[in-house]
C-alpha cells in the first residue's frame, strides 16, 4: 500500500512529455501536405507491391472527394498541409532491444515498454513515428505458430495473400475521410495471425510513439485469430506535447474466426494536440467473442468508436470503456454494434469524466439486422461531470429491425455526490483525494478489465487528471 | 390406489434452457383435496419444480412425464395448463401498469370459463375474498401489482387462487418476506382454498411458518435436485426442530 | 395545381452519424395550396379565459418573443455540444419539436391562429374541449397560443378523430406559454384514419415555478410526426410528458421531444409507450438538454417499445446534453418483444400468446388513455383501444 502511494505521488506529466530535438537529423522526413507525389515516396520508401501502390493511389482520390464528418468535433485546428506523413529513423527494424538506436531505446526505456516485456508478454513491438522500430516474440510462442511481424515485411513474405485479402477490407477507404487518408499513407503497424486451436496465454502487446512535431502516424493493425484461437492483444499509445498539431490515423482491422477469442484493450494517453481519428473494426464469426477494453485519456480531439460485426450466430461482444476529458480536450467515444447472426449478444458499458472544461461525447451505435434472431444488445453509459464548465453529452443511437430481439439502454448523467465526499472527509481523507478516489472507483469497472500493470497506469492517470496536471 | 391421482409426477428430470440440469428422478403423487409440502434448503431446485411443472419454457423436461387429471401434460403450454385447472402463485409477481386487479382476474376467469362473467355477482365475491385476505377494496382498481408491498403482491397471488379456483394451486413461497399478520392472513385464503374448493395443494417453502395452521397431509423433502425423504404433517414440526442437517447427510 | 411541398422537420439538436437516419425526418404536403384552415372552438368559454380568434400565426407568437429575455441560461460563450444543430430553429418565436419549416408553412398559408388567454389567478376547472371531428378527404392546418398568465391553470383537451378507412391531411401547431406559477395541462388523442397524415407540433415555455402536463395519444394516421419542445426556463419549473403510441401495417411514427433546462431545480420527466405491429416503422427522438444555470435540475426520460411484428423497424435516439455540474439525468430504453417471464405470468393465469399480447397491448395504451381528465373523452378513446386490439 506504502509503496503504491509513492508511484502515485512521483508520477508527473514528464513522463510523457519530454522529448529528443537534438536527435532530428537523424530523422528522415517526408514534406507536410498531401500530394500524390507524397503518397508516391511513401509507397516507394515502403517498397509497396504495385497493387498497394495504386491501392494508395485510389485512397487519395477518395480523401479528396470525402467531406469530414458533418456531427463530430470540430477539426479545424488540423491543417493537412501542415502535417508530415511520413516520418522515419535513418535505420533499420531490430529484433534485439540492444541494437536499438540509443535515442528511442531512452525513449522506451522512459516509457518502461522492454521492462514490461520482460515481466509479462509474449510479445512486443514498438512504433516509433511512422516506422517500427522493435519486434520481438517470445520462443514459446513462436513456436505455437503465432506471427507477430511488422505488416510491411509481412506484405511481402509468407502470410502476403492473407494480408491482401483482409487488408482494409473491414474499413474499406471508402468509410470516411480518415480511412481514405490512412489507405493512402499509412506506415508500419503490425499483423498477427494466430493459427486454429493456439491460445496465447500471455498478451501481446504494441507500443505507439509519436515523438516528431507536426507530423502523423499512420498505422496499420491486422489481427487473424484462427477458429478456436485465444488471443490479448495491447495497445499503448503516448506522444510529447508540442505546439503543432500531430495526427493520428491508425486502423485496425480484426478477424475473430469461429469459437475464437480476442480481447484487444488499448490505453490511449496520446499528447493533448493529438488529433486521434483512428478507425478500430472487428468481425466475429460462429460463437466467437470479440472483447474491447479502451481507455482514453490523452488527445486534443478524438473520434474514436471500435466496431464490432457480430456476422457468426453465437458471437459476442462486450466493450468497456473509459473516457477522461480534461483542459482542452474533446473526446468524442464510444462503440458501434452491427447484429447479424442469431443469438448475437452485444453489452457495451462505458464511464465519462468531464473536468477543466473538457467536452466528452458518448457516441454509439446499436444495429440490429432482421436476420439477428434472438439477438441481446445492452448498453450501460455514465457520465459524470466534475465541474460546470465542462460538458458531457450522451449520444447513442439504436436501429431494432425484428421484433424477436431484446434490448436495453440505460445513461446516467452526474455528479460526484456531496454526502460521498463527506462521508470519506469524516474518515480524515482530504477532499482532493476523496474526489480522486470516487473517481477511481467510478473507473474501477474499466480497470479491472485490465492487467495489473496497465491497471496502475491507469489509476496513475487519472490521479494526474485529478491534481489539474494532467 | 383407493382413489385417482389429480398430479403424477414420474421420473422427471429438469434443466434450464436444456444446459444445467437441476432435478433428477421425481416422483409425486397427488390426489384432490391433499396438501403437500415441499421443503428444502436453499437451492435444492424446489422453484425448479414449480415452474417445471407449471411448463415454464426455460425449464426443460429432459426425462419423465407429468399427467394431470388423467391427461400427460409435459408439452403443453402453461395456458393450457391454467386451463386445465393448475394454478402457480408465484414468488415473484410481474407488475403490470394499464390494466387493473379487477379486470385481470375478470379476464382471467372469462378465459377459464369461457362463460361471460355476471359483473355484479363477480364484483360481489371478489369483496369478499379481498375482505377475508384484509386487501383494501382499493386495491381492485389498482395496476395489477405496480406498486404493491411485498405483502400485497402475495396477497393478490392468494386473491386470484380463490377467484380462479383450481383444482390445483402450486404455492412458491407464497410466506417469504412477509410479517407474521400477513402470514396469518395469507395462510387463512389457503384454508379457504382448501376448505371450499376442495383443492389439492403443493406448499414450496424453506420456512414451516405458513403451515402452523394448515393441515399437511405429506412432506417431501428435496435435496440437490432430488427427493430424499418423504413423510407425513408431522414432518413439517421435525424440520422445524432440526433444520434439514440430516437429510442432507442422508444424501 | 400548386406544388408539392418537401419540409425538413424533427431536426435532432445534435447531429449523429448519417447511417442512422436519425438526424431529421422529411414531411411532404401534397399541394399546400389547397389544404384548408380549420380553427375548431369550444361551445362555451370558461370564465376567466379570453378568445382572440384568428390572429395571425406571427403576431400570435410575438408574446413569446417579447418574453426572450426571461429564457434564462442564454450564455453563448460556453462551449456546445459536438455536432451542435440548435442554430436551424433559434428563430422561431418558440421553438417547437418540428422546428421552423412548420412556422413558415403556417405563415405561408396565412394560418390564423386562436389564442386563449388564461386570466391571471383563475384556475378553470373544466376543460376546454377542442374536437376535429375530419371527414374522408379532408384536409386542415390549425394553430393555438395558450397563455396561462400568473398562478393561473388551465387544461385544454384536443381530438383528431375520422373514419378508420379515410384519407385526409391534419397538421397543427400549438404553442404554450406559461407564466410565473401558471400551470397547463395539454391533451392531444388521435384517432385518425388508416390514410391520413398527420403532425403535431407542441412549443413551450415555461417560467419561473410553472408546470406544463403532456398527454398524446398516437394511435391512428399513416404517417404521424409528433413532437414537442419545452423550455424549463424558470426555477423549479417542470414538464411532465406521457405518450402511448400504436403504430400497425405499414404505417410510420416520427417523434422529436426536447426538455430544454434552464432553470435552477427544474423537473422533466418524459415517458413513451408504445407498440409497433406488421411493418411498422418507428423513430424516435427524445432529449434532455441541461443547459449552463440549471444546477439542482433533474431530467429522466423512458421509452418503453413493445414490437410485435416480424418487419418492424424501430429506431430510438435518447440524447442528454450536459453543461451542469449539479444535475441528474436519467435515459432507459426497453425494445423487444414480450419478456418470457411475463408471457409465462400471464399463461399459468390460463391467457395463451395471443390474449397476453392483447392485454398488454391495451394495457400500455390504457395506462395513458386513463391520464385523460374528461370522462367522456376517455372513455372514447378507452373503447376505440378496445377496438382495435
Amino acid at each position: 500500500m506504502g509503496e503504491n502511494k509513492n508511484v502515485v505521488a512521483d508520477i508527473d506529466r514528464s513522463l510523457y512529455d519530454f522529448k529528443d530535438v537534438e536527435s532530428e537529423k537523424d530523422f528522415y522526413r517526408l514534406q507536410e501536405g498531401l500530394t500524390k507525389e507524397t503518397v508516391l515516396k511513401v509507397s516507394e520508401e515502403k517498397n509497396d507491391p504495385d497493387w498497394m501502390r495504386d491501392f494508395r493511389l485510389k485512397c487519395l482520390e477518395l480523401y479528396n472527394k470525402i467531406d469530414i464528418p458533418s456531427w463530430g468535433p470540430s477539426i479545424d485546428g488540423l491543417d493537412m498541409d501542415k502535417i508530415s506523413s511520413y516520418v522515419r529513423h535513418k535505420s533499420e527494424m531490430k529484433g534485439k532491444w540492444e541494437d536499438v538506436p540509443e535515442d528511442i531505446k531512452n525513449t522506451f526505456e522512459r516509457l518502461g515498454i522492454p521492462q514490461a516485456e520482460r515481466e509479462s508478454l509474449a510479445g512486443v513491438g514498438a512504433q516509433y513515428d511512422s516506422e517500427l522500430v522493435y519486434h520481438n516474440v517470445k520462443d514459446e510462442v513462436a513456436a505455437q505458430g503465432v506471427v507477430y511481424t511488422d505488416l510491411e515485411s509481412a506484405i511481402r513474405g509468407e502470410y502476403a495473400d492473407m494480408i491482401r485479402s483482409h487488408f482494409m477490407k473491414l474499413v474499406p477507404p471508402t468509410d470516411h475521410k480518415f480511412a481514405a487518408l490512412h489507405g493512402a499513407v499509412w506506415s508500419g503497424g503490425s499483423f498477427v495471425y494466430v493459427p486454429k486451436g493456439v491460445k496465447v496465454d500471455i498478451p501481446l502487446q504494441s507500443y505507439f510513439r509519436l515523438n516528431a512535431a507536426g507530423a502523423g502516424q499512420f498505422e496499420h493493425t491486422l489481427i487473424i485469430v484462427d477458429e478456436g484461437a485465444d488471443l490479448h492483444f495491447i495497445e499503448g499509445c503516448s506522444a510529447p506535447k508540442y505546439n503543432v498539431a500531430n495526427l493520428h490515423a491508425g486502423c485496425v482491422e480484426l478477424y475473430v474466426a469461429k469459437n475464437a477469442r480476442l480481447r484487444y484493450s488499448t490505453i490511449e494517453n496520446w499528447s493533448k494536440n493529438m488529433y486521434n481519428l483512428n478507425t478500430k473494426r472487428a468481425v466475429v464469426e460462429e460463437n466467437g467473442i470479440m472483447e474491447w477494453v479502451s481507455g482514453s485519456f490523452g488527445s486534443h480531439t478524438s473520434y474514436l468508436y471500435p466496431m464490432t460485426i457480430l456476422k457468426g450466430d453465437n458471437s459476442k461482444m462486450e466493450f468497456t470503456g473509459i473516457t477522461f476529458a480534461g483542459k482542452g480536450q474533446n473526446l468524442d467515444t464510444g462503440a458501434k454494434v452491427v447484429h447479424i447472426g442469431e443469438r448475437t449478444s452485444s453489452h457495451i458499458s462505458t464511464k465519462s469524466i468531464s473536468k477543466d472544461g473538457g467536452i466528452g461525447t458518448y457516441r454509439s451505435s446499436v444495429i440490429i439486422q432482421s436476420t439477428a434472431k434472438k439477438a441481446k444488445a445492452s448498453v450501460s453509459c455514465d457520465s459524470l461531470m466534475l465541474d460546470s464548465i465542462s460538458r458531457a453529452d450522451t449520444i447513442p443511437g439504436m436501429d431494432i429491425r425484428t421484433s424477436d430481439a431484446d434490448v436495453g439502454h440505460e445513461a446516467k448523467i452526474g455528479r460526484i455526490s456531496d454526502e460521498a465526499i463527506f462521508y470519506l472527509m469524516s474518515r480524515g481523507i482530504s477532499e482532493e483525494d476523496a474526489k480522486a478516489m470516487i473517481v477511481s472507483g467510478f473507473a474501477n469497472p474499466v480497470s479491472k478489465e485490465l492487467p495489473l500493470e496497465y491497471a496502475v497506469e491507469m489509476n496513475n492517470l487519472i490521479k494526474l487528471e485529478m491534481s489539474g496536471n494532467g | 390406489m383407493s382413489e385417482a391421482s389429480l398430479l403424477q409426477v414420474n421420473d422427471l428430470s429438469v434443466s434450464i434452457d436444456n444446459e444445467l440440469p437441476i432435478l433428477h428422478n421425481i416422483n409425486l403423487d397427488i390426489k384432490p383435496g391433499e396438501t403437500h409440502v415441499l421443503m428444502g434448503p436453499n437451492g435444492a431446485g424446489k422453484s425448479t419444480l414449480g415452474f417445471a411443472l407449471m411448463g415454464n419454457p426455460h425449464y426443460c423436461v429432459t426425462g419423465g412425464n407429468i399427467v394431470f387429471d388423467g391427461e400427460d401434460i409435459t408439452d403443453i403450454s402453461a395456458d393450457k395448463r391454467s386451463k386445465a385447472g393448475m394454478f402457480l402463485s408465484f414468488q415473484n409477481p410481474y407488475e403490470v401498469p394499464g390494466i387493473s386487479l379487477s379486470s385481470f382476474i375478470r379476464n382471467a376467469y372469462h378465459n377459464q370459463t369461457g362463460k361471460p362473467v355476471k359483473l355484479l355477482a363477480f364484483q360481489k365475491s371478489l369483496r369478499a375474498a379481498m375482505e377475508l385476505l384484509s386487501m383494501d377494496e382499493s386495491y381492485a382498481d389498482r395496476d395489477l401489482n405496480v406498486g404493491f408491498s411485498g405483502g400485497e403482491k402475495k396477497k393478490a397471488e392468494i386473491l386470484q387462487l380463490l377467484m380462479l379456483g383450481p383444482k390445483f394451486a402450486i404455492l412458491d413461497e407464497t410466506d417469504s418476506g412477509l410479517d407474521v399478520d400477513a402470514v396469518r392472513t395469507v395462510s387463512k385464503g389457503i384454508e379457504e382454498y382448501q376448505k371450499k374448493k376442495d383443492g389439492a395443494l403443493l406448499i414450496i417453502t424453506h420456512s414451516t411458518k405458513i403451515l402452523e395452521s394448515l393441515h399437511v397431509d405429506y412432506t417431501h423433502v428435496l435435496v440437490k435436485g432430488r427427493i430424499v425423504h418423504t413423510g407425513d404433517g408431522t414432518l413439517v414440526d421435525e424440520i422445524n426442530a432440526n433444520g434439514f442437517e440430516k437429510f442432507v447427510k442422508e444424501d | 395545381m400548386g406544388k408539392d411541398l418537401d419540409m425538413k422537420v424533427n431536426v435532432l439538436p445534435v447531429l449523429t452519424y448519417n447511417f442512422l437516419h436519425v438526424n431529421d425526418s422529411t414531411i411532404r404536403v401534397d399541394d399546400p395550396e389547397t389544404v384548408g384552415i380549420k380553427g375548431k372552438r369550444p361551445d362555451t368559454l370558461p370564465e376567466g379565459v379570453l378568445l382572440n380568434e384568428s390572429i395571425s400565426f406571427e403576431k400570435a407568437g410575438e408574446i413569446f418573443r417579447i418574453n426572450k429575455d426571461k429564457i434564462s441560461g442564454n450564455n453563448s460563450e460556453m462551449a456546445g455540444p459536438n455536432g451542435d444543430n440548435s442554430k436551424r430553429d433559434s428563430d422561431q418565436a418558440v421553438r417547437t419539436g418540428m422546428g421552423c419549416d412548420i412556422d413558415n408553412l403556417m405563415i405561408s398559408l396565412n394560418v390564423p391562429t386562436d389564442v386563449y388567454t388564461v386570466k391571471e389567478g383563475v384556475k378553470v376547472k373544466t376543460p376546454i374541449v377542442l374536437k376535429y371531428d375530419l371527414d374522408d378527404g379532408e384536409r386542415i392546418l390549425s394553430s393555438q397560443v395558450i397563455c396561462a398568465e400568473k398562478n393561473s391553470e388551465i387544461t385544454v383537451i384536443m381530438t383528431y378523430d375520422s373514419d378508420k378507412s379515410s384519407h385526409g391531411f391534419c397538421g397543427i401547431s400549438t404553442r404554450l406559454f406559461a407564466m410565473e406559477g401558471a400551470r397547463i395541462n395539454l391533451i392531444k388523442v388521435q384517432t385518425l384514419g388508416d390514410r391520413f397524415v398527420h403532425f403535431d407540433d407542441i412549443g413551450g415555455l415555461g417560467l419561473v415555478n410553472s408546470s406544463i402536463d403532456l398527454v398524446t395519444l398516437e394511435l391512428g394516421g399513416c404517417r404521424v410526426y409528433s413532437s414537442a419542445y419545452i423550455y424549463l426556463s424558470g426555477k423549479e419549473t417542470t414538464l411532465s410528458s406521457n405518450m402511448g403510441y400504436l403504430v400497425r401495417g405499414d404505417h410510420f411514427l416520427d417523434i422529436n421531444y426536447v426538455a430544454d433546462q434552464r432553470g435552477r431545480k427544474t423537473n422533466a420527466a418524459m415517458n413513451f409507450k408504445g407498440v409497433l405491429m406488421d411493418k411498422a416503422e418507428k423513430t424516435f427522438r427524445g432529449t434532455l438538454d441541461f443547459k449552463a444555470g440549471s444546477s439542482g435540475s433533474v431530467g429522466d426520460e423512458q421509452e418503453d417499445a413493445l414490437l410485435l411484428g416480424e418487419d418492424v423497424v424501430n429506431r430510438t435516439m435518447p440524447v442528454i446534453l450536459c453543461q451542469e455540474e449539479d444535475v441528474e439525468g436519467r435515459h432507459g430504453a426497453t425494445i423487444g418483444q414480450l419478456s418470457d417471464e411475463l408471457l409465462f405470468y400471464m399463461q399459468t393465469r390460463g391467457f395463451d400468446e395471443q390474449e397476453a399480447k392483447r392485454i398488454m397491448i391495451k394495457a400500455r395504451l390504457e395506462s395513458v388513455a386513463r391520464m385523460i381528465p374528461d370522462p367522456a373523452v376517455m372513455q372514447k378513446t378507452q373503447y376505440y383501444i378496445q377496438n382495435i386490439i
